[in-house]
């Protein structure tokens, strides 16, 4: 599903470069729920913003559904990633000024379909994650975990077949992080979705197929 | 995405309502100017109605002290003989004050049955018609024979005619002066509008009264026709001409091309002071407008990024960005143009609803084309957001 070879991604500021990630190689299978884990900089939103083409490697190939992503332009990036993938970010990265629904419609906006469709979608998807009595609020007025459901929700809306979740959990108690993580456990398991997972838990990790750690940029298992 | 668009800028009213607001108080500004360009456009495009071109006014004092009305009358019959016989004199004739382009006026209620309009009344000669080459439209213009005429005759502009007589045909009909209410004039022609207070303002109703023989004490001014070849030493010729017969008096003279050109500025420079200080207003909103906009970028770098993430391309982040910025500025204008078209429809300042219409219309496109402009580069810089970044920073 997701193959990655020879990955590395060097930052240059005026003043220093930083190897984020070096010779990375990755098979991910379709259907495949992996995590990765490591330290604080050590590279690992660096790797799901490679896999979910926010940012270029400075070599290496990368290659998604056999489809090699390394020429593609700026739009045919856009459309690749509003069809193909669904983004978690641990601040959640919610519209405060949009309602909950108006949250989850957003990746449909960028296709085309009605706004009945994209209303009905919304709502669909909200209720996968609990959250059909909400669709009316503002994100203001949700807790974290019940933010991180509406982006969930605003994930899944386009049935991507990969998530990609960068630390779901982290702002999150662990109550409300189980849950979360429970919504992606089924996801993962009832639709098949292949899913990506930054966390700093291992008990989490422990949950899903594979765990890959990264240390200083480089896989170290 | 337009509803989307309409939602968002909805749910954000409270921090767009300064923007809004910003772009309502510019679009009355530049309604403003406009209104005005529009008017002084549409004056100056409307013919001048008299030719200034080669004629000279000579402004003297009267020195000839004498209670006697005939001898006065003889002393300037003499110097009009004298001026007109000079080869280069094609025409000439006694003036009140109130001649093209002199800043001065003099003015009287004019009254046919019961409607009264104001009105300028110039003092003048037969021969006037023939110095500016004015156009008599209806009736005639003034003759020796008015003279002894049984009603004083007057003559109309255009304007006045349309004012007093609508469709009427004013010619032959009995109108009173305010100044002496109690005896009946005969208007006996109507000729075309002419611009004399220079070109950009509008022409108001107009009367001509014939001069006769016992004003000349009240009289300070001759205009001349002269042939297009007279140059400055026949301005010098005429000079010494006009003061060797009138001993101590202060002669002038001047071209009506320069008074038309000294007139125009006085009116000019208003319309230069406010155009400035619109100037500099449009120039403080447009940074205004720039500033609020790239610090709405700088402040949704988040949603950027996001948006970028869930399939946008740069290039509709920033053509969403524009176009969040020309709906405020609709918003702006609708309410702008509400007030505006309440000046055509209570006609606060008595212009032609066409000059506020066609205003409205040019503040409207420059309002659009101003926030376009603002709201452009913002949005490409939006659109060159790394989106890996700005959902970094959060
Ligand atoms: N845009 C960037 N410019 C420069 N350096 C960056 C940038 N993004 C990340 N880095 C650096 O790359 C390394 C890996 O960062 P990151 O992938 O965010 O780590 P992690 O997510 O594992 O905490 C860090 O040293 C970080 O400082
Ligand atoms: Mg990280």
């Amino acid at each position: 599903m997701i193959s990655l070879q020879n990955i590395q991604k060097v930052y240059r500021t005026s003043t220093i470069e930083t190897l984020a990630l070096n010779s990375i190689n990755l098979n991910i299978k379709k259907g495949e729920f992996l995590s990765v884990m490591g330290p604080s900089g050590c590279g690992k939103s660096t790797l799901l913003n490679i896999m979910g083409l926010l940012d270029a490697p400075s070599k290496g190939d990368i290659n998604i559904d056999d489809q090699k992503l390394n020429n593609l332009s700026d739009k045919q990036l856009a459309q690749f990633r509003n069809k193909k993938l669904g983004f978690i970010f641990q601040s959640y990265h919610l519209i405060n000024d949009l309602k909950v629904l108006d949250n989850v419609m957003l990746p449909l906006l960028y296709r085309n379909s009605s706004e009945k469709e994209r209303k009905q979608s919304a709502s669909e998807a909200l209720g996968k994650v609990g959250l059909s009595n909400r669709v009316k609020h503002f994100p203001t007025q949700l807790s974290g975990g019940q933010k991180q459901r509406v982006a969930i929700a605003r994930a899944i809306v386009g049935k991507p077949e990969i998530i990609l979740a960068d630390e779901p959990t982290g702002n999150l108690d662990s109550a409300m992080g189980n849950e979360v993580m429970d919504i992606l456990l089924h996801l993962n398991k009832s639709e098949g979705t292949t899913i990506v997972m930054v966390t700093h838990d291992e008990h989490m990790a422990k949950k899903t197929h594979r765990l890959m750690r990264l240390f200083d940029g480089s896989q170290v298992q | 995405m337009f509803r989307h668009l309409f939602k968002l800028i909805w749910n954000k009213k409270k921090q767009n309502f300064l923007l809004i607001s910003e772009m309502f108080v510019s679009f009355l500004v530049i309604f403003a100017v406009f209104t005005l360009l529009v008017y002084y456009y549409q004056n100056y495009r409307t013919p001048m109605g008299i030719d200034y071109e080669n004629v000279w006014v000579v402004n003297y004092t009267n020195s000839y002290k004498t209670e006697n009305t005939d001898s006065l009358a003889q002393f300037y019959e003499t110097l009009r003989q004298t001026v007109k016989s000079l080869p280069q004199v094609e025409e000439i004739s006694f003036s009140s004050e109130n001649f093209p382009f002199s800043m001065s006026t003099d003015g009287d209620g004019l009254v046919y049955n019961k409607s009264r309009e104001q009105v300028d009344v110039f003092n003048v000669e037969d021969s006037y018609k023939d110095v500016l080459k004015i156009k008599v439209l209806d009736g005639r213009w003034f003759a020796s024979q008015d003279a002894v005429a049984k009603e004083r005759p007057v003559i109309i502009n255009e304007t006045l005619k349309k004012k007093l007589f609508g469709n009427e045909n004013p010619v032959g009909k009995l109108v009173r002066f305010d100044y002496d209410e109690k005896t009946k004039v005969k208007v006996i022609g109507v000729v075309e509008d002419a611009k004399v207070k220079g070109d950009y303002v509008k022409v108001d109703p107009g009367s001509f009264v014939r001069l006769d023989t016992g004003s000349f004490h009240q009289l300070g001014n001759i205009l001349i026709r002269i042939s297009p070849d007279a140059d400055a030493s026949f301005e010098g010729h005429l000079y010494k001409t006009i003061s060797n017969y009138m001993k101590n008096s202060n002669i002038e003279i001047e071209h009506l091309v320069n008074k038309r050109k000294d007139i125009n500025y006085f009116s000019l420079v208003p319309m230069i002071v406010l155009s400035i200080v619109a100037g500099f207003l449009v120039v403080n909103v447009a940074f205004g407008l720039f500033g609020v906009l790239w610090y709405n970028i700088n402040k949704r770098r988040g949603e950027i990024g996001l948006r970028r993430a869930i399939g946008a391309s740069g290039k509709s982040v920033s053509v969403q960005l524009v176009s969040e910025s020309m709906i405020l500025a609709t918003l702006s204008l609708i309410i702008g143009s509400f007030f505006a078209v309440q000046f055509p429809l209570l006609n606060v300042f008595d212009l032609p609803a066409g000059v506020y219409i066609t205003a409205i219309v040019l503040s409207v496109i420059f309002i659009y084309l101003l926030v376009f402009i603002c709201s452009l580069y913002p949005g490409k810089q939006a659109a060159s957001i790394y989106p890996a970044v700005a959902l970094h920073e959060e």
